[in-house]
């Protein structure tokens, strides 16, 4: 009796995950890539807040808060015309090519801290681009408007993505520093569409939803 | 037999250590291999003792030590690189993101010096089609 019962169950869980495997709605999973403290986590936080009125993760000054890879599911957007997209949002550890735990000292780390930092923050990297080569639909690659967009790590990133044939969509972030160039983006990535927002005080998000919705439908 | 700097002329004993640091009163990296019966050839003949090396036979030990160090370290492009990571040292390492953008295979290299790797061969021991399956591009 037992015996039937547990293959009984089995067989329902088997039936359940083959209809959800065929029933499934197709999400879009977009991944918010980009260099340690460009605000990728404050804009994840956002569009999961404006749209959910959840957050996804803590935000620090310290370059490399987000050591692990933090989806928000199931988020629809919905534009001005009545258009929507449902979107996971991946909040992914900034990629870089250098982590050195002296850059965590300045901001009064401890050594050892700074030390599994560093370590958390390579595996982070990793796991960034594990992501991005398996699970990923999407891109938002945020930078830091105050900051040189020609940076190599960004120019190969960006190039990475578009290897990957993924769309994305640009964000110069931080428009609310007076030192702000946001056309120094426009003009470092004129292939790609480009917004510039401000994570922090939500400034043009409007515009980046227009865009997820036009570029990631 | 001593050497004697072929800058200032300061003798140092044969089988000195002091030279590989280089002269230690005008830092000259040259050095004369001179017989003890010429020791003072330099003074009593007025001639400096690179004269004298021209003269005698010897060879001019030279500091290469020091040279060697200070050769300007080839600094090989993280797009050649074959690791993944370098560990430069504790809490200090350099990625190669067009490499794990590519795999999930990682090979590591320890320290500043090229030649030295580990390598992570339970990551290259995936299995590759399963991974395909499951993928969406």
């Amino acid at each position: 009796m037992t015996t039937f019962s547990r293959t009984l169950g089995s067989a329902k869980k088997r039936f359940s995950v083959f209809l959800r495997r065929f029933f499934k709605k197709k999400r879009t999973r977009i991944g918010i890539y980009g260099p340690p403290n460009a605000g990728k986590t404050t804009l994840a936080n956002r569009i999961a807040r404006d749209w959910t009125g959840d957050a996804v993760g803590p935000v620090s000054e310290i370059p490399h808060e987000t050591r692990r890879a933090r989806k928000r599911e199931d988020i629809v957007i919905t534009g001005a015309n009545g258009h929507r997209v449902t979107i996971d949002i991946v909040d992914t550890p900034g990629v870089t090519t250098k982590i050195d735990y002296h850059e965590f000292l300045e901001f009064g780390m401890e050594k050892d801290e700074a030390i599994i930092r560093a370590r958390e923050a390579t595996e982070g990297v990793a796991e960034a681009m594990h992501w991005l080569r398996e699970d990923i639909d999407g891109v938002i690659y945020m930078l830091d408007s105050t900051l040189d967009p020609f940076m190599q790590v960004n120019i190969m990133m960006v190039g990475i993505i578009e290897s990957r044939k993924l769309p994305v969509i640009i964000v110069a972030n931080k428009i609310d520093l007076p030192d702000a160039a946001p056309a120094r983006i426009r003009s470092a990535f004129p292939q790609h569409p480009v917004v510039a927002i401000s994570g922090l005080e939500g400034r043009n998000t409007e515009e980046l939803y227009e865009k997820m919705i036009h570029n990631f439908a | 037999m001593p050497h004697k700097c072929t800058k200032c002329g300061r003798e140092y004993k044969d089988g000195s250590t002091e030279i590989l640091k280089g002269c230690a009163s005008c830092g000259g990296k040259k050095f004369l291999y001179v017989k003890e019966s010429e020791i003072n050839k330099d003074v009593f003949e007025e001639k400096t003792i690179e004269e004298i090396a021209g003269e005698s036979k010897e060879e001019v030990l030279e500091v290469v030590e020091h040279v060697a160090m200070g050769k300007p370290k080839k600094e090989v492009e993280m797009f050649d690189r074959v690791e993944t990571i370098r560990i430069v040292g504790p809490g200090s390492y350099e990625l190669n993101i067009d490499k794990m953008a590519k795999s999930d295979e990682r090979i590591v290299s320890v320290g500043d010096e090229e030649g030295s790797y580990i390598i992570d061969l339970m990551s290259m021991a995936k299995d590759e089609p399963k991974k395909k399956k499951g993928k969406k591009r």
